[in-house]
């Protein structure tokens, strides 16, 4: 047993299952696997496969990340129950990290993540050294002012700085799984609340059309 | 002899979160605990269960359901045998977020996961409370399912006949929504119905000159749409006997329905010669008086014994996934961490289908 506290972090927020261990803060083990569909299925097994390729087990663990989107509402939701069923087994914090959070780590900072919404609509969040914005969806071509000319990052960085005049695109630091992990890792001491979708999309339910009769007498 | 167990079920296939701990034993089966965390209120704006409004809140409420139903029933992970849960059919945004919180656990218990059939759940609710010996009768009849089946064994089931269209539970709910009374329709359409005259309206009674166990519910409701606008082109709106006349007619044909069909599935049942005939009831709507009366009326002629569980257990529930669990586990059957979540998977793999007969199969 390494002395380090192990981490494990994992998403399913997007067309894959990734996954990524931390000793400390060393990484030890990682996978990535594409799928559009049966995330529900592998994502499991698949970190089963990595824990015992690292002689771990599921009890060797001290704290789990897991990425709340925003993204895939149903892949979202895969990975967040199942952290939550896992911590609540091992007696283990679950941390809940965004997207546009794990994007933002090991950046500079100020810097705009700006993920792929689908719809030409994108997820975005602002990090500067004096705070953050809140995440928020917006059009492609609504991305406010301030903005503009700025470092982004993100799965729709190129595209928004079309629309950006003057933005910088960065690439991504490192994979998504890892820096889950690795936020986990910091927040470890104040995990905060369990683990909950960040969905920033409504439930496009509609209420029924036709009213309810009047009632006489 | 057979060795006590204790299993953790978990359902999440409609709009109750639910959790429970059931132990079974040779001392008997007890329900330790059963929590189920309503979501009525949340659905109550759209007149029906929103599919991804009740995913997102099964996914909140999942594991702090199995935290409550625990500390009920006072024992922890160590004092388990395994975890039973809803893999199907239903809504597939909770069963996957169902089925996901138990692969977690038993993953992180180091437990046997046991992937359920919600209407097995359903089907095998009287042996959790009345240990009845197969094979027994059993008609399932609630908003989301209504089906007549022969239960032979824990995974072994041949159905008789069910709904074409709408469940008996469902159409208790729009009629509801149609006549201005609150949700779950189920309660205030019998209330209502007791203050009417059921003779005022002829409703039809579907599928009954056709032989076999099948029924139909839809055409009653556009029936009783036709009769509903009728009377408020009259009158200017609805007035209040003509609503609780309509309640009356509506209750009782659906009761006259489930009552013949009944009698007809227990014909069938009774050509087995059981030792000890029984007709069983769950679900939902088991719960309306006039129905259940005539129910067991049908079954005193037919010389079966009568059984309704009680009704927090003829609802969605999750002591009845944690039981099925057990059975299941008692005949040796257990799931990876690779189970699938099934929005469609009927009991009786053999019957032709009922519902759903396109390329992604029967839904029950």
């Amino acid at each position: 047993m390494p002395a380090e506290p192990l981490i494990l972090g994992f998403d399913t927020s997007a067309a894959h299952c990734a996954a990524a261990l931390l000793a400390g803060d060393r990484l030890i083990a990682a996978q990535l696997e594409e799928m559009s569909k049966g995330q529900a299925e592998r994502l499991m097994p698949m970190m089963e496969e990595m824990l015992a390729e690292a002689g771990i087990g599921w009890r060797d663990l001290a704290v789990l990340g897991v990425g709340i989107g925003p993204g895939n509402f149903t892949g979202v939701r895969i990975a967040v129950a199942a952290a939550r069923g896992l911590a609540l087994a091992l007696g283990i914090p679950a941390v809940g990290v965004s997207t546009l959070e794990a994007r933002a780590l090991g950046q500079p900072r100020p810097i705009a993540v700006i993920e792929d919404a689908r719809r030409d609509m994108v997820y975005w969040q602002h990090f500067t050294d004096d705070g953050t914005s809140p995440p928020a969806l917006a059009a492609l071509a609504d991305l406010p002012a301030v903005l503009k000319g700025q470092v982004v990052t993100g799965t729709a960085a190129a595209i928004a700085a079309a629309h950006l005049r003057g933005a910088h695109v960065l690439g991504p630091v490192m994979p998504l799984a890892e820096a889950i992990a690795r936020e986990a890792l910091l927040r470890r001491g104040a995990p905060g609340a369990r683990p909950a979708p960040l969905y920033l999309r409504g439930a496009d339910a509609a209420p029924p059309s036709d009213p309810p009769p009047v009632i006489l007498g | 002899m057979t060795k006590t167990l204790t299993f953790l079920g978990i359902e999440s296939s409609c709009d109750d979160t639910a959790a429970a701990i059931v132990r079974a034993g040779p001392a008997g089966t007890s329900i330790l605990a059963s929590v189920v965390a309503g979501q009525t209120a949340l659905h109550a704006a759209f007149g029906g269960v929103v599919p991804e409004i009740a995913a997102r809140a099964h996914a909140e409420k999942l594991d702090l359901c199995v935290e409550e139903a625990m500390d009920r029933a006072g024992v922890r992970f160590a004092d388990l045998d395994g975890i039973a849960v809803t893999a199907g059919p239903g809504l597939i945004g909770g069963v996957m977020a169902g089925v996901m919180c138990a692969k977690g656990i038993a993953a992180g218990a180091g437990l046997p996961l046991v992937g359920v059939n919600h209407l097995a759940g359903h089907a095998l609710t009287p042996r959790l409370t009345d240990d009845l010996a197969f094979p027994y009768l059993m008609l399932l009849v609630s908003g989301g399912h209504c089906q007549f089946l022969i239960a032979h064994g824990p995974e072994d089931f041949t159905r008789l006949g069910g709904t074409i269209d709408d469940a008996p539970g469902e159409a208790f709910d729009k009629t509801a929504k149609l006549l201005g009374l609150p949700q779950p329709g189920g309660p205030a359409v019998e209330a209502e119905a007791a203050l009417g005259d059921a003779a005022r309206f002829a409703f039809p009674r579907p599928l009954l000159d056709r032989a076999g166990c099948d029924m139909s519910f839809s055409g009653l409701k556009t029936a009783l749409l036709r009769a509903r606008d009728a009377a408020i082109a009259d009158h200017g709106g609805l007035p209040r006997a003509t609503r609780s006349d309509l309640c009356a007619g509506f209750q009782a044909a659906v009761r006259d329905v489930l009552a013949e069909k009944s009698r007809r599935a227990l014909t069938e049942y009774l050509a087995l010669a059981p030792a000890h005939p029984v007709f069983a009831v769950a679900g939902g709507v088991a719960a309306n008086q006039a129905i259940r009366t005539a129910l067991e009326t049908v079954a005193a002629r037919a010389g079966a014994r009568f059984i309704a569980p009680p009704l927090a257990l003829c609802t969605d529930n999750a002591a009845m996934i944690a039981w099925a669990g057990i059975e299941r586990f008692r005949l040796g059957q257990s799931d990876g961490m690779d189970l699938s979540a099934r929005p469609r998977w009927p009991l009786d793999q053999s019957a032709p289908a009922l519902l759903g007969s396109g390329k992604k199969g029967a839904k029950a």
